[in-house]
């Protein structure tokens, strides 16, 4: 909302305080002004001149050089504009005026030869309009040398105020004024209705009816004869243009001009076009089509509140008006429409139509049922006074008896228990009387408070609380750092999340963040996806099932950047539908999930390394060195696939009890190719909450060993589709106690030494008892004994030392 | 001989002065302790020395040979010690073996910084759904339908009654519904806006939720929460300040906002020439949310918060575009 200042002014006398001071203020009492736009200090160096002499630049076509009088001076120009002729007067910047909106500063220069010093300008260099068809030319009685602010009626401040939705008060001056009378304690002068009447009366030119008294609740209607339609004075146009409106003519100006002044949307209807001369307020015509004023034909429904004349409808209720009734050059009989419409009905409407219109806007945050025939009237006054038109007497005001103003307890005490320090009682009142509220009784703890109609914002004694904190200043309340509270011990449910990070990065894991939404056919291959209503692209269309998306995503991005070695992570919610529709929470399943993705060189060649891919066996040593920090590990369960599954070449799954704990394996080529990735990719996802079912529990001690362990190895040639899994079970299986660990510490194909179709495993065992040192002896019989088994059920070869 | 005894020991300690290295040490061993050395010719004359004065000869050449013998593995010793550390073969500057070094996101980065700054003062951390009941999302928090409220919150819809929550204040509702005050808690998560992706906006972001609910909560409180916690996280000299603003859930309500630490306050391009930079919402919890979520609101007060983590990373970081966060490179995310 643009508020400019000598409006201000016009209802509370801000001339002894800066503007400065008036925007700190206003934003500490919660209307924050975002810019102010000081014309006087835009157009500082710009002053009225008249050309004196025109002629034609010797050097250029379409330049002239013109002598300007400045009033003190004459000053060499050189302009362009086809329009500049001597005896105009014109607005001229002068050496050190800024162009506004821009950081140009006019320069004494030479233009093809010739000496400039300063610029005409047009419309549209000043900022005031599109205008860049010619300079902009003054009056003719303007005087030369004065400063062009005053010469255009822009000797003026505007403060863009950002007006939340609660307060449509402010959607005006008197409103902004009414909060600043009450910060200064001044008062808030009312302008007095002192038109003359003439004596016809309203009621035998016009009537009204409401039918739909709920969306309704008060109409007022005034009507003003033969005006004639045509500009509208200069300072009008200039207050609307500062406060961001186009001047239309001198009636919708004015009507507008009030909405600005008090808030209240008004609605000019040449009266002859209104069949019976007739206003009814009604609910349309289901499927009828009603041209508005911006001449777009729409499509009536029955809920919509529509004004209606003897025959046809002419405007939707508190949004547009319709062509068919509008203001035109023609027009002598015009009916103000001051009208209070329920804001709901209002917003369904112009939600409905997708028109968001200054009355609309509005009327859905709550106009003030209190001043419509007030507002009809000051429109009317200024119709009379610039359109010549006469005011009829009397008015149409139809009030429904349901409108009534709220009354408020407020109890004084209550003010401290919230805001935490006392505020004296009277000081209290004053606030509240200065800020137009009506206080009905008062005594020493509480007082009994009458809301006003342009406060609809205010129900509740909260609500006054607030009005009192904001006026009284929020910077008044202490800064308290005591709390009184019972002790009580903190959760922390990103703990978990936490750990699996850390620990991820680190194994050297970037972290990343993906968005969730996505698109449905890279999601669905996982789980049912949530799709969005109305998503803002196909490409985010539903929830994520999955983070493997995500971090598929991410490599192809870093793919293209050059970036080949990837080892990232993310942690988020990954959610999917249960069941056909979402009537519930049950039918969405929403949980934690991690999600690794490696791809490329684990590393690189480097004095000392040689450089090597990233493969399956990385990503299960991640995940198993993961899994053994953050949880129980003796309850992990694995299950290998080496065909394809989903979107995997091939894959395992670990399990913790009976629930899913991951996933992982090498991503297939058709899946990768979604994301246009040609290099081996590798992900795992990890559902959070299994880790949380399976955390480790207390550590109790074990004894380090107390004897010797006694360390063997052997190595088998076998047949080459055999696994490392399978013997290493087996031999676990076959073994005493006395066997503490099994593990490979060599693999190797070679058909030259070892022949076709057989593979080589070495195996290191590793014997211990805890009560006593072994044999030599008793270890051998155990280890050879394993060798036997190994050899007949593998059918394996042992290999000479 | 026992001149000859002493001689020896004499000429050794002269010797072994000047040993300094491997080489000497070694001519030094080949002429006293060798086979041929001068030690071994002494026992070679000790056995024609007449048998009255050989147990006094004797003991006097066992105790040359120990003394030569320790003073030489002592020297040994020092020598090949002295030799390893300076062994030139080793290039000390080659590149040491680093294990890989992985980061955390910008976003849990900041998040993480604020919440141990509110975990310090006892506060709990509390997450919730990212699919939200429109009850919960808006109903419960006092923004009533087809009010204008609603439009401040562009919005995912799933359907008429679950959308992607837009802000976490409804995990406030959560955490009420589910034990009684007194609630001291923080709500980190992500939410959705339905914005055009740009530099500025993003269809989703993070933040973070505040709440103390109890008998005797009020907005000096809250103020002294949030000014120890703009103390913590842009240190102490910050200044501060408390403006009126409106959330449906708050009443009263504001923003505050701190000196615009790019400028120091002298106005700039990111705090629009104001000084002030807006870091987060707050204000006392409206009675029709106590109301919704079945606390007496004459019996309880309290207060809530919330910011915007992204927005708080970007100005700290110098970010000024929001997609960076969300585009994963790895030369951006190394950088923190
Ligand atoms: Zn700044």
């Amino acid at each position: 909302m643009k508020i400019v200042l000598s409006w201000l002014n016009e209802f509370i006398d801000l001339s002894d305080i800066s503007v400065e001071t008036i925007t700190n203020d206003l934003t500490m009492a919660g209307l924050e002004v975002e810019s102010v736009t000081d014309y006087r200090k835009m157009f500082e160096n710009f002053i009225a001149a008249e050309v004196v002499q025109k002629e034609k630049h010797p050097n250029a076509d379409k330049l002239s050089v013109c002598k300007v009088n400045t009033g003190s001076e004459i000053l060499q120009i050189v302009c362009g504009a086809p329009n500049v002729a001597a005896g105009q007067k014109v607005a001229l910047a002068c050496e050190g005026a800024t162009v506004p909106d821009t950081d140009f500063v006019i320069k004494k220069t030479k233009l093809r030869g010739e000496l400039s010093q300063g610029m005409i300008c047009s419309e549209a260099e000043l900022g005031l309009s599109n205008d860049h068809s010619g300079i902009m030319v003054l009056p003719e009685g303007t005087v030369a040398g004065k400063p062009l602010a005053e010469v255009i009626g822009y000797n003026d401040v505007v403060f863009e105020i950002g007006i939340t939705p609660n307060r449509p008060d402010a959607l005006s001056h008197i409103g902004v004024a009414r909060d600043l009378s009450a910060l200064y304690s001044r008062p808030l002068k009312k302008k007095e209705i002192t038109v003359a009447r003439s004596p016809e009366k309203i009621e035998d030119v016009a009537a009204v009816e409401i039918i739909d008294k709920d969306n309704c609740p008060r109409y007022s209607a005034v009507v003003v004869r033969n005006v004639t339609i045509g500009e509208s004075p200069v300072w009008m146009k200039n207050r609307l243009k500062m406060a961001g409106m186009r001047p239309i003519n001198n009636i919708v100006d004015i009507t507008n001009y009030i909405m600005l002044e008090l808030g209240q949307p008004l609605h000019a209807f040449d009266l002859d076009n209104l069949a019976g001369k007739k206003i009814i307020v009604d609910r349309a015509t289901e499927g009828l089509k009603f041209t508005t004023l911006d001449s777009v034909e729409r499509k009536l429904k029955s809920s919509v509140l529509m004004i209606k004349d003897g025959e046809k409808d002419v405007a939707i209720a508190g949004v547009m008006g319709g062509e068919n009734s509008e203001v035109v050059p023609a027009t002598k009989n015009i009916l103000i429409e001051s009208a209070y419409f329920n804001a709901t009905s209002v917003r369904r409407s112009a939600r409905y139509f997708g028109l968001s219109t200054e009355a609309s806007y509005r009327f859905e945050r709550g106009t003030n049922h209190e001043g419509t025939l007030y507002a009809a009237l000051r429109a009317a006054e200024l119709m009379a006074e610039y359109a010549g038109g006469e005011v009829l007497s009397g008015e149409l005001d139809i009030v429904s008896p349901k409108l009534e103003l709220k009354t408020t307890e407020l109890r004084f005490s209550r003010i401290a228990r919230i805001l935490g320090y006392e505020i004296k009682s009277e000081w209290v009142l004053t606030i509240l009387k200065n800020l137009g509220m009506n206080i009905k009784s008062a005594d020493e703890e509480k007082a009994l408070v009458e809301i006003p109609g342009f406060r609809p914002d205010i129900e509740r004694e909260i609500d006054l609380i607030e009005e009192v904190a904001r006026i009284n200043g929020y910077n008044s309340i202490p800064s308290v750092d005591r709390v009184t509270s019972p002790l009580k011990s903190a959760v922390d449910e990103m703990e978990l999340q936490n750990k699996i990070r850390n620990t991820l990065i680190g194994y050297g894991f970037n972290e990343i963040m993906n968005n969730s939404l996505q698109a449905e056919d890279v999601s669905r291959v996982f789980a049912e996806p949530v799709a969005v209503m109305n998503p803002l692209n196909a490409e985010m269309s539903v929830l994520r099932t999955s983070l493997i998306p995500g971090g598929l995503a991410t490599v192809a991005h870093n793919l293209h950047n050059g970036e080949k070695n990837l080892r990232i992570f993310e942690t988020g919610h990954i959610i999917s539908k249960v069941g056909d529709q979402i009537k519930s929470f049950d039918n969405i399943s929403e949980q934690i999930a991690a999600c690794l993705t490696i791809s490329g060189k684990v590393s690189e060649k480097t004095w000392s390394s040689e450089e090597r891919e990233f493969d399956f066996h990385d990503l299960k040593g991640y995940l198993n060195s993961l899994f053994e920090s953050t949880m129980d590990i003796n309850v992990l369960r694995y299950s290998y696939h080496n065909e394809e599954r989903g979107i995997w070449q091939y894959s395992g799954e670990i399990f913790a009890g009976d629930h899913l704990l991951c996933t992982f394996g090498q991503v297939k080529d058709s899946y990768l190719q979604k994301f246009d990735i040609k290099q081996v990719v590798f992900s795992a996802e990890i559902f959070v909450n299994c880790i949380k079912r399976n955390l480790d529990k207390v550590k109790k001690y074990s004894p380090v060993l107390k004897y010797p362990k006694i360390v063997r190895d052997m190595a088998f040639v076998f047949d080459s589709g055999v696994k490392y899994g399978d013997i290493a079970d087996y031999i676990r299986k076959n073994s005493s106690p006395l066997l503490k660990s099994v593990s490979l510490f060599d693999r190797y194909e070679n058909p030259k030494t070892l022949g076709d179709g057989k593979i080589s495993l070495a195996f290191t065992l590793e014997f211990y008892d805890n009560e006593r040192t072994l044999t030599e002896e008793e270890v051998e019989r155990e280890f050879s004994g394993l060798i036997n088994k190994i050899t007949k059920n593998f059918n394996a070869v042992l290999r000479g030392n | 001989m026992l001149n000859k005894i002493n001689d020896a020991k004499e000429k050794f300690l002269q010797n072994i002065e000047k040993v300094d290295s491997a080489k000497l040490l070694e001519e030094l061993r080949i002429k006293f302790l060798s086979r041929n050395g001068i030690v071994s010719m002494l026992f070679e004359e000790f056995k024609s020395v007449p048998s009255q004065e050989k147990r006094a000869i004797g003991q006097g050449l066992n105790a040359l040979r120990q003394e030569l013998q320790a003073k030489y593995e002592a020297l040994k010793t020092r020598i090949e010690s002295k030799g390893k550390a300076s062994a030139p073969e080793i290039d000390l500057t080659l590149p040491g073996r680093a294990p890989a070094q992985g980061t955390a996101h910008l976003i849990t980065q900041t998040m993480n910084e604020i919440i141990s700054i509110f975990k310090k003062i006892g506060f709990s951390v509390i997450t919730g759904p990212e699919i939200e009941s429109d009850r919960n999302n808006f109903g419960a928090l006092n923004f009533p339908e087809d009010h204008p409220a609603r439009d401040m919150q562009d919005t995912f819809f799933i359907n008429r009654d679950f959308l992607l929550r837009t802000h976490t204040s409804p995990v406030q509702v959560r955490i009420m519904e589910s034990q009684e005050p007194p609630v001291r808690a923080i709500m980190p998560g992500r939410v959705y806006r339905n914005e055009a992706i740009n530099s500025r906006s993003y269809c989703m972001f993070h933040q973070i939720e505040g709440l103390f609910v109890d008998e005797n909560v009020t907005f000096a409180e809250l103020k002294g929460t949030l000014v120890h916690f703009a103390k913590e996280f842009y240190g102490n000299n910050v200044k501060y300040k408390f403006r009126p603003s409106y959330f449906p859930f708050t009443e009263p309500s504001a923003e505050m906002d701190i000196t615009c630490f790019i400028c120091g306050g002298k106005g700039c391009r990111v705090c629009k020439h104001s000084g002030w930079l807006e870091i987060l919402g707050c204000g006392m919890v409206d009675p029709n949310v106590f109301t919704s979520v079945g606390y007496d609101p004459e019996e309880i007060t309290g207060y809530a918060f919330g910011m915007g983590i992204e927005r708080i990373a970007m100005l700290k970081h110098d970010i000024k575009d929001i997609r960076l966060l969300f585009e994963n490179d790895v030369r951006f995310l190394k950088q923190f």
